[in-house]
């Protein structure tokens, strides 16, 4: 991850709608982690496709990309992988920057 | 504009409506959970929608399922289907469940759902629509009327100069295939109708992993058509967007073009016409070319294209631009300048219009590549020499140069180079 992935621009008239969908990343970056203590794989592909089909829609093309390893990650079992993703989806999450235009 | 939508993303729902509601500021839009509810009952007022915007993967059910028990009822309307990217197989399979429109998920920008929910609800008599929604009408309304024997031509995916094209499959699986329908206007030009014709047969003559594969082709009711693999990756120019790639990519897709050019010249065939929209993904990463609408035997263009300039202005060699006999020489120039775009994500010509790009091919040296990418110059020079004399002889050549000078580049690649027996 570089610093220009966490730089997103998000179409104005989308700002009103940014609190609920970041809200509901920091859900799924917990709901991965539970997901992966429990080995629950099919749950952690979910996610991950959930990731990849919502992330490029707002204008957060690393969290589609993200969402697209850790959906193969739980296709191959890989839990070293998936935790690294989701480390590295936690650390976007806290540097993300935002612009509206 | 009423509008169901079934999806079990929060986000999505809210953003679908967004678009709906600022194109379509009096719309009514039904937000449907399918985490927190099944399948919408018999009672259910689906009538009172003009279109249903239904999803995939629903979490707890299966969208194709769903969509199979809704198309049931007398009163469905209209149904436009979200799909994943690359998985055109569940296109396939949603548009033979009787979804009138599908949409890949991660692609689907404001403008694409805004013109799938603008067709699904024309009115056909309607006298007022716009000129490309009635262009595109008139396309479906061709997709339906034009038989393939042991085809089924499901859905207009795109409209070219030339041909419009369709998703399809055979009638027995659902393995996604292109359908290319000429333009009726085209069928009337005796010359372009030979050309598209001529690539079928011209493309079946090769046999070769680095080729799209044709499933077969002729006519029905006077439209000539074509019935072509499905490349679920997309071409180069969605790959590209606008920028480069790295190097290494850039330089297995050029190594991919080059045994894609040595199958074809090997077989006499000229493409002619490289471009990115040319090249093609399969699901896998390997590549092929497609679309010989110009690609002529290489003996017949010695013989007769001299004065003719046929291709696309930006990747024309300078002898295609002067209308001088060509040989395979003209196709390695032109994979040079794709080489150029790939590296720095940037034209190597430029200009107003297509004459004054077509004459830098002549006229203006090749503008050097930045620093960072100097060690490819040598190569590139080599490629978009003027003088076709200078440049590399064949695509043989380019690949040992590749081979001896860049095998570190392309290590690690997946090979996908070897070809069909």
């Amino acid at each position: 991850m570089n610093e220009n992935d966490c730089k997103v621009i998000v179409q104005k008239d989308l700002e009103d709608l940014i609190p609920v969908f970041m809200r509901n990343r920091h859900k799924e970056l917990d709901s991965l982690r539970v997901a992966l203590a429990a080995a629950d794989f099919e749950q952690l592909r979910q996610l991950g496709h959930r990731m990849k089909g919502v992330g490029n829609s707002y204008g957060f093309t690393h969290i589609s990309t993200l969402g697209k390893y850790i959906e193969d990650g739980a296709r191959s079992g890989d839990r070293a992988s998936l935790q690294a993703r989701i480390s590295e989806y936690e650390e976007y999450l806290s540097k993300v920057q935002i612009t509206y235009e | 504009m009423r509008v169901l939508l079934i999806d079990d993303d929060e986000d999505l729902r809210n953003l679908l409506s967004r678009y709906i509601r600022a194109q379509w500021a009096d719309a009514h839009i039904d937000s449907y959970d399918p985490l927190q509810r099944d399948l919408p009952a018999a009672d259910f007022p689906l009538s009172s929608y003009d279109v249903l915007v239904l999803d995939y993967m629903l979490g707890r059910g299966d969208g194709l399922e769903w969509l199979k028990s809704l198309k049931q009822r007398s009163d469905c309307p209209k149904v436009l289907f979200l799909t994943g990217a690359g998985n055109e197989i569940i296109a396939v399979r949603a548009m033979k469940a009787g979804a009138d429109d599908y949409q890949r998920k991660q692609e689907l920008t404001r403008e694409r759902l805004i013109t799938s929910l603008r067709e699904l609800t024309a009115n056909p008599v309607e006298r007022t629509v716009a000129p490309d929604l009635a262009s595109r009408m008139e396309g479906h309304a061709l997709g339906d009327k034009v038989r393939i024997p042991g085809i089924k031509i499901l859905h207009l995916i795109g409209e070219g100069g030339t041909a419009r094209v369709y998703l399809a499959s055979r009638e027995d699986d659902d393995e996604p295939l292109v359908v290319k329908i000429l333009r009726h206007e085209i069928v009337t030009n005796k010359k372009a109708l030979e050309r598209f014709m001529e690539e079928y047969s011209l493309v079946e003559r090769i046999q070769s992993r680095h080729v799209a594969r044709i499933v077969g082709h002729g006519n029905y009711d006077s439209h000539a058509y074509l019935v072509m693999e499905f490349f679920e990756g997309g071409d180069l120019n969605k790959r590209l967007a606008g920028q480069s790639v790295s190097p290494p990519d850039a330089l297995r897709f050029f190594r991919e073009l080059m045994f894609a050019l040595g199958d074809i010249h090997e077989k006499g065939i000229l493409h002619r016409d490289l471009k990115p929209q040319n090249l093609m993904f399969r699901r896998d990463g390997s590549l092929a070319i497609v679309d010989f609408g110009i690609a002529k035997n290489i003996a017949a263009a010695d013989r007769t294209n001299a004065g003719e300039v046929l291709g696309t202005p930006r990747y024309m060699s300078p002898e295609q631009v002067q209308g001088r006999a060509l040989d395979l020489r003209t196709d390695i120039y032109s994979a040079g300048v794709l080489l150029y775009q790939m590296l720095t994500g940037e034209h190597m010509f430029d200009g107003q219009t297509a004459m004054e790009v077509a004459m830098h091919h002549i006229n203006t040296e090749p503008p050097m590549l930045p620093e960072r990418l100097q060690q490819y110059q040598r190569l590139m020079d080599k490629l978009v020499e003027k003088d076709r004399d200078a440049r590399f002889r064949n695509a043989d050549e380019v690949i040992g140069f590749l081979a001896r000078n860049f095998e570190q580049d392309t290590a690690g690649a997946v090979d996908t180079t070897s070809r069909l027996q």
